[in-house]
């Protein structure tokens, strides 16, 4: 039997999505993903002046901010020539650090783990406690997740201002010197958020969770709320459900003068390769867009009003080499050696991915303390950037859900091409000329869909485990 | 509607106590700018009357709304969020999803029409018959209209909603349009700035669930409490700014000093917000703190005038402004133009009270 299932809009996801299954049997054959939302902020760019783009780009998103901003300021200072002082690289490394911590607490708390108190998971073992922990809104793990989040913000707002769409990232540094005051009170604000996030996730320090070395360690993890994921994921095992390309790239997150803190590469079969950026294309063949694919430095952003088949989504499908890669903090930390990631990222599943990015959270606290650390108030945080007519340049950074890339060129003092390619842009493409399907259409491929079934589960788990941010895939 | 429970009965029912209630309702009069008399009505509103129900739809927007929303520094802000108000309707963070959610939009019109607050979050873009943002099938236009149909009041959440923002620059490609050009028959309050203060947004939606009203509009239909002054007005930089000492360049001397931003391009003297007052992320700090100017993201138009970096030049008139509509319509970033002029007046000035025009709803 085979029946079309359209899926969406998705809730607690950021930005609207809709997926189309095609289910045999019970199980998908196949899946489309739409993001039905354009806005044109390529479009917008062109003709603008270049430091525009540090206000006008992390209005991409009200999630991830930071990351645009950041990758913007790479991006003019890469056609610039010019770079950020090293304390100004460690402010800007605390402030997308919170975010990209921020952003996972969210993920875990607030849009994954919701999914296991519905009812259609009563009598499990679990089920009374994933209700009383994470029903959508009202849970026990939400409040003080949220509550951990608005004081990590903190950091944000002392460091940058305001958050979201904070200013402070330039080409050359940042434009706030904190001072010695302000460097107590971030780290004091890193240990209290610690504090909770410990309580809350793990149930124990962070260090030793970061120090998992397999697979069997981290299913055996006795504590908070990690322990209760394994569980679920035990019983529902989540180790064999949405398996992705298990294909990973990562720029390598963290610029600092000392070399960017996580490797950059590409993760196949447990071997790592260096990366190309001028490896990515991307492919118009399924996006309503008009033109051939191309690299971003050359790419345009030509909306096709028509919406002619056999497009379906207004996501372009981004390629490396030709070929899907998955991104995202498994991705990072696979890429990174950790070998507990590595040993997901074999597996590359729903479980895969969550695991990644409670690892991540448990890396980034040690991380933000050495850095916060290292701050020096009394060195200078931002370079004067240098005026250009002309110049071309790009900048990578690792945004929570993967790498993001921004490509601008500049003629006689205006931005003349500027092309985004972010991480759910590579998670969710559609397919490309080949017909190869992206990493979440091919991940739900073999997803179980019940016969009375009209928001299927399962398809929920392997979605959300992407973390999908439909306002910048699009954007 | 009998069965409606009070915003009180919410409350408990999430465990929070008395004490924790009355401080909510106290530090919400302060908010309000209120006086301690008011404490005692609004805690008597909330535990009398049925909580009124809001809808919060999204268009086209980034959610960073909603983000500065749920991290409001608000006594239980969270609980505004995670229950008190109980959004009825919102797709960012409710349970049900797909057809469920769709379902749950339609009951909760059809339960409380005519008296469910419509929160709107992001704007239609109304080119290609509104493809260029779809939900549930259809495009967002059709979602707005039909729930703004029978809402008693609509409330335009940051610049998106207000006035268009980023994704309706030049060349707007998808025709983003203000909620405001697209519902005319309903009273709309327009709460400007990418995104919003969070106190702000909890404040108004609290003064209109509290006293079942609008707050007092200005002429542009935002809220005067918390934009009847200029971000310059109040700026903890603005003694230098009159001693006319200023950042020439990042991170110099005087930048370390915290000095004016006013030569690298900041527009508070254009821009209407309680940014130097309230602050962000649970007042901790603004832009300006910051050491960035503001870009005068709650004025309308703020993306398409010029360089964010340029300075503001035609601020002679300002000394003798009429009303922020003004201000906002000739509010530019053109490069030139001397700083003695606007130092003068701004001497002039402060002797001066700004009085803006008003308007009841």
């Amino acid at each position: 039997m085979t029946r079309k299932l359209l899926v969406g809009p998705f809730n607690r996801v950021e930005g609207d999505l809709e997926i189309q299954l095609t289910v045999e049997d019970g199980r998908v054959s196949a899946a489309r993903a739409n993001s039905p939302l354009f806005r044109g902020f390529e479009m917008m760019l062109q003709g603008k002046p270049p430091s525009d783009a540090l206000t006008l780009t992390p209005r991409i998103c009200g999630i991830c901010s930071v990351s645009q901003s950041k990758a913007a300021a790479l991006a003019l200072g890469d056609a610039l020539g010019a770079w950020m002082l090293p304390q100004g690289a460690l402010a800007a490394a605390i402030l997308h650090g919170v975010e990209n911590l921020c952003d996972h607490l969210t993920h875990f708390a607030l849009f994954f783990m919701p999914d296991f108190a519905r009812p259609v998971y009563a009598g499990r073992g679990w089920h009374d406690r994933a209700v009383s922990r994470f029903t959508a809104t009202r849970g026990a793990a939400l409040r003080p997740i949220v509550e951990a989040r608005a004081q990590l913000f903190h950091i944000v707002g002392l460091l940058g201002g305001k958050w979201p769409h904070t200013l402070a990232i330039q080409p050359t540094g940042v434009t706030r010197a904190p001072d010695a005051r302000d460097r107590i009170r971030i780290q004091t604000t890193l240990r209290a958020a610690r504090r909770v996030i410990e309580r809350e996730l793990f149930g124990a320090a962070a260090e030793p969770f970061a120090a998992l070395q397999t697979v069997a360690a981290l299913e055996s993890w006795p504590g908070g709320d990690a322990a209760l994921f394994n569980e679920i994921s035990a019983d529902l095992r989540l180790d064999t459900l949405g398996v992705g390309p298990r294909r990973y790239l990562s720029c390598g997150a963290y610029p600092l003068d000392s070399g960017r803190v996580t490797a950059s590469g590409v993760w196949e079969n447990g071997a790592v390769s260096a990366f190309d950026p001028a490896a990515v294309q991307e492919d118009l063949s399924h996006a309503w867009m008009l033109g051939d694919a191309a690299h971003p430095a050359q790419g345009a952003t030509v909306p096709d009003e028509d919406m002619a088949g056999p497009a379906y989504s207004w996501c372009k499908a981004p390629r490396l080499a030709g070929r899907t890669v998955e991104v995202g903090a498994l991705a990072r930390q696979a890429v990174d050696g950790h070998p507990l990631a590595v040993a997901l990222a074999s597996e590359g599943s729903v479980r895969a991915r969550i695991g990644g990015r409670l690892l991540e959270v448990a890396r980034l606290l040690t991380w933000l303390d050495r850095w916060a650390a290292a701050l020096e108030p009394s060195a200078r945080f931002m370079g004067d950037a240098p005026a250009t007519a002309d110049g071309a340049g790009a900048g990578l950074v690792e945004a929570a859900r993967g790498t993001l890339g921004h490509w601008l060129r500049i003629e006689r003092g205006v931005i003349a091409s500027y092309q985004i390619v972010a991480p759910t842009t590579w998670n969710f493409s559609p397919r490309d000329a080949g017909g190869v399907p992206g990493p979440v259409e091919a991940a739900l491929v073999g997803c179980p869909v019940g016969d009375a079934e009209s928001t299927p589960v399962a398809v929920q788990h392997v979605v959300r485990s992407f973390d999908p941010c439909m306002v910048c895939t699009v954007h | 509607m009998s069965q409606i429970e009070t915003f009180y009965d919410v409350m408990r029912s999430q465990g929070i106590t008395r004490r924790s209630f009355m401080k909510y309702c106290s530090l919400t009069a302060a908010a309000l700018g209120l006086g301690p008399a008011f404490v005692p009505k609004i805690a008597h509103a909330m535990e009398t009357k049925p909580r009124t129900p809001v809808i919060w739809v999204h268009g086209l927007e980034c959610t960073c709304c909603s983000e500065s929303f749920i991290r409001s520094a608000h006594p239980l802000a969270k609980d505004v969020v995670l229950s008190m108000i109980s959004l009825d309707y919102d797709d960012t963070l409710m349970a049900a999803a797909g057809h469920q959610a769709e379902a749950a939009l339609q009951d909760t019109i059809d339960k409380y029409k005519g008296n469910y607050i419509l929160a709107v979050e992001g704007n239609p873009p109304l080119n290609e018959d509104g493809m260029y943002c779809i939900v549930g099938g259809k495009p967002f236009t059709d979602q707005l209209r039909h729930a703004a149909e029978h809402a008693k009041a609509i409330i335009s959440w940051g610049a998106c909603a207000s006035y268009g923002c980023v994704q309706a620059a030049a060349p707007n490609p998808t025709r983003a349009t203000p909620v405001h050009k697209v519902i005319t028959d309903k009273p709309i309050i327009k709460v400007p700035g990418c995104p919003p203060i969070a106190e702000v947004m909890t404040g108004v939606i609290t003064y209109m669930l509290t006293f079942d009203r609008m707050p007092e509009l200005d002429r542009q239909g935002r809220p005067a409490m918390f934009y009847s002054q200029r971000i310059h007005d109040k700026c903890y930089r603005r003694p230098h700014f009159d001693a006319g000492q200023f950042v020439e360049h990042w991170d110099d001397e005087n930048a370390r000093k915290g000095y004016c931003l006013y030569k690298m391009g900041c527009k508070g003297p254009t821009t209407y917000n309680a940014c130097s007052t309230v602050r962000w992320n649970e007042g901790v700090s603004f832009p300006i703190q910051s050491g960035h100017g503001c870009i005068g993201c709650s004025e309308d138009g703020f993306w398409d005038q010029g360089s964010f970096y340029n300075r503001v030049t035609d601020l002679t008139q300002f000394g003798i402004e009429a009303n922020a509509d003004k201000v906002g319509a000739t509010a530019a970033g053109v490069v030139g133009a001397g700083i003695a002029a606007h130092i003068a007046v701004s001497a002039l000035k402060s002797a001066q009270k700004k009085t803006q025009s008003k308007e009841e709803v």
